[in-house]
C-alpha cells in the first residue's frame, strides 16, 4: 500500500550561483545535445557515426606506421583531407543547438533568468566548436600517440602537431561561428540543414573552377585565391603562413596574413549575425 | 514593502502607445491584472522583468528599479509566458532540471527542486516522457513548474488559464491561489476575465488601454463581479421589466441581461420570474463576464 505524503511547500536556502556557472551549465547542456547524449539513441547515431569516420584514418596511418615503418598521414592536411565529414557535421548538428530553442519560443524562458543574450549566445558558440574540435583534434592526437609509441626513424613530427592542433582550434571556431548563424536564420531543423551543406557544396565546387578558369586565363596569382573561397583551404592558408607547411592545394595561397584577417572578418561577421539574430528573437 | 510599483509608466512602440502613464501599487499576495486583448498586461509583465526598457516613467519590482537591477530582479522573479514555450522532445523533469541550474541553482538542488515543484504542480509519472504527448492542461502545469522551480519572491503568470477547459482552469486557480496563500510567494497573474480572478486575489488592478482604470483590494470589486448574465429566448425586456419592478438592479448587455446578485434569493427570482412570464430560459451564468463590460457598467458610479 503507497500513501500519498504531501509535506507542503518548501522553500529554497541553499546556494545560487553566480553567471559563470550557468554559462557553463548551458555550454555543457548544449554539447551534449550536439552529440545526442540524453537524448533517444536514434539522436546520437549522426554525430558518433560521424566521429568514427574521423578517428579511421589515425587508426590507419598508425597502422601504416607500425606495419610499414613509414610516416603516415600528414597532420597539417588532416582537417582538409576530412573536410567533407566535417562539413556533414556541422550541417547535420549546428540547427540541434540553435533550432529548437528559436522554433519553440524557449528563449524568454532563459532571458527571464539571468542569462543574458550575450552569455546564451556565447554558450551556443562554445559548445559547437568544442565538439568540431574534439572532431579534429581526437584523430590527430591518436596519430600522434601512435607515432610516439611507434618510434619511427628521425624526430617526430611534433611542430606539424602541435601547429594542425592549433590551425584546427581556428577552424573549429570559424566553422561553428558560420554554421550557428546559418543555422540561427531559421528555426525549421531540416532547412538549416540543408542550407550549410548548400552552401559548404557552393563553396567547395565553385573553388575547382574559379581556379581553373583564372589559370588558363594565365592570372596564376588571381587563381591562388579562389582557395580561399573554402574555408577549409582558407583556415590551411593561415596554417601555410603561420607554420610554414606544405600546401593543401595546388600552386599554394596568396602570401602574406590575407587569409588570417579574412577568417577573423568572417568570424566577426558571423558573430555580429548571430547577435543581431537573437537580439530581434529576444524581443518577438 | 510593495511588490511592485510604478510612476507614470509609458511604453510606446512605434504605431501604439502600450501602456500610458501607468502608476500603481500592489503589496504581497496574489494581484490580478485584468485587460482586454491589447491592453497592455504582457507589455507591463516583460518590462517588470527588466526585458523592456520603459519609455518614459519607472517602474521596481520587490524594491529594484527595472532599468538597472534587471539581472537582480530575475534572480528573483519567476515568469510564465503567455505563449508556449516548450520544446516537445524533452521530459518536464529535464526541462525543469535544466531551468533551474539556468537560475543558479546547483546540480543536485536543481534535481530536488524540479521533483518538487513538479509535484506540487501535480505532475506525476508522466513528467518522464517527453511534453510533445502532453495535454494542454499539462502543459501549463509545466510552465508554471519552471516559474516556481527556484523558488521566487515573486511570479508573474501571463493568462496562465488560457486554452484551458473550465475543470482546468479551476485546478489552476486553486493552485495560484495555494502559491500566494500557502507557498508564500507573491504572485501577479493576468485574465481576461475579472470574473475568474475574483477567487484567487487579494488585489486586482484593471488596465484598459495601457490606462489604469482601477486598482483596489478584491473586497471592492466584488459588487462588479457579482452579478449574473441571464439569457431568455424571447420577452427579454419583459423579464428585465419585472426584475426590476421587484427591486433588482438589472442592465441590459446586447441581447441579455446582467443582473446584480445580492442573495440566494436574486437567483430565486430570477427563475419565478422567467417561469411567471413562462419565458425559455437560455443562460444563466455568473462571474464570468469580460472586465471591460463589467467597468463601463460601474465606472460612472
Ligand atoms: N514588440 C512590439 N512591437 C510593437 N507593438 C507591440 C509589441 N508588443 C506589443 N505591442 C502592442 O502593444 C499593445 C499591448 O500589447 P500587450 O501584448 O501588452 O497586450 P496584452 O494585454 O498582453 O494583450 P493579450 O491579452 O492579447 O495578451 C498591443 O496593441 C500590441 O499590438
Ligand atoms: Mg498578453
Amino acid at each position: 500500500m503507497s500513501e500519498i505524503y504531501d509535506i507542503g511547500y518548501r522553500h529554497y536556502d541553499g546556494p545560487r550561483l553566480g553567471r559563470g556557472h550557468t554559462t557553463r551549465a548551458l555550454t555543457v547542456h548544449s554539447l551534449r545535445g550536439v552529440f545526442g547524449l540524453g537524448r533517444p539513441a536514434r539522436s546520437k547515431l549522426v554525430p558518433f557515426s560521424l566521429a568514427a569516420i574521423m578517428v579511421l584514418p589515425a587508426i590507419v596511418s598508425i597502422a601504416i606506421m607500425a606495419l610499414m615503418r613509414r610516416e603516415g598521414m600528414s597532420y597539417s592536411g588532416f582537417a582538409v583531407i576530412m573536410q567533407a565529414v566535417l562539413a556533414i557535421f556541422l550541417a547535420s548538428q549546428a540547427p540541434t543547438v540553435v533550432a529548437p530553442d528559436l522554433r519553440f519560443r524557449v528563449l524568454p524562458l532563459y532571458l527571464s533568468r539571468p542569462v543574458t543574450i550575450t552569455e546564451y549566445v556565447g554558450a551556443k558558440v562554445v559548445a559547437m566548436t568544442v565538439a568540431l574540435y574534439a572532431l579534429i583534434a581526437v584523430p590527430l592526437t591518436l596519430m600522434f600517440a601512435g607515432e610516439l609509441l611507434v618510434d619511427l626513424p628521425g624526430p617526430p613530427r611534433t611542430k606539424e602537431y602541435l601547429g594542425a592542433m592549433l590551425t584546427g582550434l581556428l577552424l573549429a571556431v570559424l566553422l561553428a561561428a558560420f554554421g550557428l548563424a546559418i543555422a540561427s536564420l531559421t528555426p525549421r531543423r531540416g532547412l538549416g540543414v540543408a542550407s550549410v551543406i548548400a552552401l559548404y557544396l557552393l563553396a567547395s565546387a565553385s573553388v575547382p573552377i574559379m581556379y581553373s578558369t583564372l589559370l588558363s586565363a594565365g592570372d596564376e596569382d588571381a587563381a591562388r585565391w579562389a582557395w580561399l573561397i573554402n574555408p577549409f583551404w582558407l583556415v590551411d592558408a593561415v596554417q601555410v603562413w603561420v607554420f610554414g607547411t606544405t600546401p593543401n592545394s595546388e600552386g599554394g595561397y596568396p602570401d602574406g596574413p590575407v587569409s588570417f584577417v579574412i577568417v577573423v572578418l568572417l568570424i566577426a561577421a558571423a558573430v555580429a549575425a548571430l547577435a543581431l539574430r537573437y537580439r530581434k528573437a529576444a524581443s518577438r | 514593502m510593495h511588490i511592485l510599483d510604478t510612476e507614470g509608466l509609458t511604453k510606446r512602440f512605434p504605431t501604439v502607445t502600450a501602456l500610458d502613464g501607468l502608476t500603481v501599487t500592489t503589496g504581497p499576495g496574489v494581484t490580478g491584472l485584468v485587460g482586454a486583448n491589447g491592453a497592455g498586461k504582457s507589455t507591463l509583465i516583460k518590462i517588470l522583468l527588466g526585458l523592456l526598457p520603459p519609455t518614459a516613467g519607472g517602474a521596481r519590482v520587490l524594491g529594484l528599479d527595472v532599468t538597472t537591477r534587471g539581472a537582480d530582479i530575475r534572480r528573483l522573479v519567476g515568469y510564465m509566458p503567455e505563449h508556449e514555450c516548450l520544446p516537445p522532445d524533452v521530459s518536464a523533469t529535464e526541462l525543469v532540471v535544466h531551468l533551474a541550474r539556468m537560475s543558479g541553482l546547483p546540480r543536485t538542488a536543481a534535481r530536488e527542486r524540479a521533483a518538487d515543484v513538479l509535484r506540487h504542480v501535480g505532475l506525476a509519472e508522466e513528467r518522464y516522457r517527453p511534453i510533445g504527448g502532453y495535454s494542454t492542461g499539462m502543459k501549463q502545469r509545466v510552465k508554471l513548474a519552471q516559474a516556481l522551480v527556484h523558488d521566487p519572491k515573486l511570479i508573474l503568470l501571463d493568462e496562465p488559464t488560457n486554452g484551458l477547459d473550465p475543470r482546468g482552469r479551476d485546478e489552476m486557480l486553486t493552485l495560484i491561489r495555494r502559491i500566494g496563500a500557502e507557498f508564500g510567494i507573491s504572485v501577479l497573474v493576468t485574465s481576461h476575465l475579472l470574473g475568474e480572478l475574483e477567487r484567487v486575489c487579494d488585489h486586482v488592478i484593471v488596465i484598459d488601454a495601457g490606462r489604469l482604470l482601477r486598482s483596489s483590494a478584491i473586497g471592492e470589486f466584488t459588487q462588479a463581479t457579482r452579478s449574473v448574465t441571464v439569457e431568455v429566448d424571447e420577452g427579454t425586456q419583459a423579464l428585465a421589466d419585472r426584475l426590476a419592478e421587484l427591486g433588482h438592479g438589472v442592465a441590459p448587455h446586447g441581447r441579455m441581461l446582467l443582473v446584480e446578485v445580492t442573495g440566494p434569493d436574486t437567483l430565486d427570482a430570477i427563475r419565478d420570474a422567467t417561469a411567471d412570464l413562462g419565458l425559455c430560459l437560455i443562460r444563466l451564468e455568473r462571474g464570468r463576464q469580460r472586465i471591460e463590460d463589467v467597468f463601463k457598467e460601474t465606472a460612472g458610479v
